[in-house]
Order: structure tokens, then sequence, then C-alpha cells
């Protein structure tokens, strides 16, 4: 008795839910088009709105999200009446309250010509701001949030209240747009063959006339450093210093850095290559990396004591300081040991 | 037709949802800032309100008491999200600046109060105005409470600048806080007003005695 009582509101249930599903799968089919064509003129818009001069747009798959928290749902090259103009990028990733998506252009000479945000979820009359055509980072000039990035060049250190102008009240807004702009510009570099050459282990061996790939790896012994690439440089012959490519999980992601050092041991130049902790692109500025120049790679190298964390990314500072020492460290075991 | 007409006129002021009978706050709270949010958010509500309790009054018979919250849900839902989909379809910029709140909708308290503590008991007719009145009640508050925050918080009223270029936002009315204050004053004033609507009346009992207050008009009892 009891258990057709069950049956029959179970049946009742079905029924309205049916009902409901097959309403709802008619509006549906009604907007799905209009929706998606929506979309599709807010994406075209956003495209000439970053490329102005553009005559047209072909989607890409060069372009190359290193981050997994950093999606890019679509890429393209700009076209122009003689040749490429550079290109465009439909970026996702995470903001105070839930995915953004932008719309990032990057031009061939290395500078971003334009930013437009489409979709932003954050607090209305804070975080919102970023997408407000009214709202002012700089009311004098009139330029609005994303407004700021268009001509930016893509050495910039992309530090929010040093040189990016933040929004008031929505300091998180402000980082998580800059950090996917900045990832779109570093992506959209590398694809366009831009400003790569600063990025090699030459960098942060100053002193060498030739850098060859190590006949052999140095080797960490603190658990979880893994040392990607050992380079050794040499002046005329003789071995100045090694560098190396190491990795490590910080915060809530991964650290990569390029390490320098000296055969005495001091820390030539430090690159902090890429951070995909979900606030800690703000340790990608060079003045972070540049802290550790000149440093002995046998003293204790501490975030708080003789390095500066940026501010804002405490936990990352600390994690790619201390990959930078495992690494330092490993590389002075590794010259001492010769065999280079 | 006198007796449609006082159910629609209780949902302005006499048993307001926000002020009086004191639910669906956090929506109001959250949407706010910006005058074209408070509009878009109470006709939202308003649709999705008379809707579901017109097809829940409609079918109040066949609805059985132990299952009933789940069918005033997926009542409530279909009709939220068909919204939904309306709005993204034809408002794309609303429905981008409404985020999150449109879906939330579905678990507005005002929606499911007014279905279980009317619609699920009175007739047809009854619960349309009774759904329209709420829904104009939320509406007209959502508006008063977004042209202050918004005016003092931003300047602007409806996106356009109104405060002179020398005024400087205060940012407090769009927070939170600022939200409760606005609230708190508006809701002393209307409520001052419903007392002065009252006093000259007995109240008579409504018939979903959920929602009526004491007589001296406080509040504590929502």
């Amino acid at each position: 008795m009891k258990r057709w009582q069950m049956i029959k509101l179970g049946l009742i249930l079905a029924m309205y839910t049916i009902v409901g599903c097959v309403g709802l799968a008619f509006v549906y089919n009604s907007t799905s088009k209009t929706i998606a064509q929506r979309q599709e003129a807010d994406l075209q818009a956003g495209l000439h709105e970053v490329f102005p001069r553009a005559t047209g747009f072909t989607p890409t798959d060069t372009v190359k999200s290193t981050n997994p928290k950093v999606i890019f749902d679509a890429a393209y090259t700009a076209d122009g009446p003689s040749g490429p103009l550079g290109i465009a990028v439909k970026v996702r990733g995470g903001s105070y309250g839930g995915l953004t998506t932008l719309i990032v252009g990057v031009s061939t000479d290395g500078t971003i010509t334009g930013v437009k945000v489409l979709e932003n979820k954050d607090t209305p009359g804070l975080g919102a701001n970023a997408a407000s055509p009214t709202y002012y980072v700089d009311k004098a000039t009139r330029t609005t949030f994303p407004g700021q990035f268009a001509g930016k060049r893509l050495t910039d250190p992309f530090v929010v209240k040093e040189d990016v102008l933040a929004i008031t009240s929505a300091t998180i807004t402000s980082r998580a747009i800059t950090s996917l702009v900045q990832a779109v510009g570093k992506a959209a570099s590398d694809a366009l063959g831009i400003g790569g050459s600063s990025q090699g282990p030459q960098a942060v061996l100053p002193s060498a006339d030739t850098v060859r790939t190590s006949s052999r790896p140095a080797t960490s012994t603190v658990p979880g450093v893994s040392i990607l690439e050992t380079s050794v440089g040499t002046k005329a012959g003789v071995i100045v210093g090694a560098a190396a490519k190491a990795k490590a999980t910080s915060y809530d992601g991964d650290v990569t850095v390029l390490v320098g050092v000296a055969t005495d041991g001091t820390i030539l130049g430090v690159q902090i290559l890429e951070c995909t902790d979900s606030l800690g692109s703000s340790i990608l500025a060079p003045g972070f990396a540049q802290q550790f120049a000149g440093k002995k790679a046998g003293t204790p190298l501490e975030v708080g004591a003789n390095i500066d964390a940026v501010s804002g990314a405490t936990f990352s500072s600390a994690g790619a300081t201390a990959l930078v020492k495992a690494t330092a460290d490993a590389l002075v075991k590794a010259l001492a040991g010769g065999g280079l | 037709m006198k007796r449609l007409f006082g159910i629609f006129v209780n949902g302005l002021i006499v048993e307001n949802p926000l002020f009086v009978i004191m639910i669906g706050l956090c929506s109001a709270m959250a949407v706010t800032t910006t005058v074209a949010n408070g509009i878009g958010m109470g006709v939202a509500l308003t649709f999705v309100l008379v809707m579901s309790e017109f097809i829940i009054s409609l079918f109040r018979n066949l609805i059985p008491e132990s299952i009933r919250m789940p069918i005033f849900l997926i009542v409530i839902a279909a009709f939220t999200t068909i919204m939904d989909l309306e709005m993204k379809a034809y408002f794309p910029a609303l429905s981008k600046s409404m985020g999150v709140f449109i879906p939330l909708v579905v678990v507005n308290c005002i929606v499911m109060g007014r279905v279980e503590a009317y619609s699920s008991k009175q007739p047809v007719l009854d619960s349309l105005f009774d759904g329209l009145g709420m829904g104009i009640g939320f509406t007209w508050v959502l508006v008063a409470l977004a042209v202050v925050r918004e005016l003092l918080g931003n300047g602007t009223l409806l996106g356009f600048q109104i405060m002179p270029s020398s005024f400087e936002p205060m940012i407090f009315f769009i927070l939170p806080p600022g939200g409760f204050l606005v609230f708190a004053l508006w809701m002393a004033a209307s409520n001052d007003l419903r007392r002065k609507l009252l006093a000259g009346r007995k109240p008579e009992p409504t018939q979903d005695s959920c929602c009526t207050l004491p007589e001296n008009g406080s509040a504590e009892k929502a």
C-alpha cells in the first residue's frame, strides 16, 4: 500500500518534470539561435574594437595558453591590407565573482592594441566597472580600465598599482584582468616570434660569450624541484657559469624560473618565466627577479629577510624564492663537480 | 473587482514583501547598485512570480501535499530559466550585468513564500493579482533603493551623469553597508506610511495568516 503511494507520487513528480522540460526545450530552441548570434556579434565587435583597421580575422591555433587556469577560447590573426597586423585572443580566466572573458589584441610591434571586456560577473559598481565605458581610472584623460592597456609594451611589468591603474576598491578584478592581458601578450608574442630574445639562458649569463647545453644536467636534492634544462656559459672556452630552468609547485599552481650562477657561486641573473598561481602572476614583474642578482648561492635566501615579496603574492614570492635557492645550490654543486 | 484590487494593492505597502514580510532581501541588496539592474530584477521577479502563482494555483488540486515543494521548485525553475533565456536573447546587456542573480530567482524566498502561502490555496484570479502586487511591491522598493545608491555612490541615474563632475562618488553606498542603511531608511518611511494607512481601518484578517503582522505594525513577527 505504502509502496504504491510512493510510486504514485514519483510518477506525479515525473509528470510535472517532463512537462517543464518540454516547455523549456521549446523556449531554448526558439532563443538559442538569437543568443548565439548575439555572442558572435559581440565577438566580432570586440575583435574590430581591438583591431579597428583589420580587414578580416582568420582563426589560428598557434597561440597556446601555458596556464591551465587561463583558457584561450579562440585566437585570430588580424589581417590588414598589407599582411597580418597581429593576433587577437578571446581569453577566459578567474576573477572576483567568477570567470571573466576578454578580447585582447597584440600587435606585431610588441604592443597591446586593445582590451575589451566581454563578460564580467564581479560586483556591480565595483569590479563590474571593468566593463563600464564610463568608468575612468584616469579621469583627466578619460581612460577606462581596459582602455589603459592600448599601446602598452609587452616588456612592461604589468603590475597593478605600479604601471597599471587599478579600479577603486576592486584590486582583485584589476589584477585578474591584468594577468589575463599579460598571459595573452606572452603567448601572442611567442606565436608572432617577437620579444623572445631576452628569454634564453644567455639573459642570465651575461658574462658568457657562448652558451651551450650541459653534457651533464644539474640535479636538485630538494624534493619537488625538477630541473628542466641545464646550460653552461663559457668565455673564450673557459666555463664562467651555468644556468638552469627549474620548475616546482607553488601556492596553488606551478612556478618556473631560470637561474644563472657564476663559478664563484654568485647569482648572475634570475628570470621568473611562469607562475600559474591564482594571483601569482605579479611576481613575473622584473623587479622581483632582479633582487636575486649579485647574491651568493650559499647564503640563505628568504622572503622577508633579504628578498622582498610582491605584495598580494606572498606565497608565490616565497615559492619562487625557494625554487631559485634550490636551483642555484644545484648549479653550484654541478659546477664544483665538473664534467659539464 | 474591488476585492481583486485590494489583493493587488496589499503587496505594495501593507504587505510589501521586502519591507513588511522581509523576504528576498539578499538579491534586493545585491542588485540595487544601479537603477537599471533594479528595474531588470524587479521585472524578472514579477514575471516569474505571476507565472508561477498562476500555474500553481491552476493545478493546486492536482499537487499532492507531500511533494508540493519539489513541484513548486520545478515550476519556478522552469519559468526562471525561460526568462533567463529570453533575457539573454533580447536584453543581452541587462542579462550580463545581472549575472548570477537571475538564475537565483529560483531560490528567491518571495516566489517560494507566495506560492506556498498563497497561490497553493487560492483561486487563479486572486493568485494572479497577488503575484502582480507582490512583484510590483518588490520592484518599487528595488528602484527606490537603487536611485539613492546609484546617485550617491556613482553620481549617475540609469547610467547618465547627474551629479556635477566635482562630486566625489561615495563608494559606501555601493557597498553592502550602504545598502543596508538606505534599506533601513526606506523601510522606516514605508512602515510609517503603512501605520497611517492601517490606522483608519481595522485590518481584516487576510487568508494567509502567515504574513500578517500584529496591529502595532512592528516587524518582530516577520
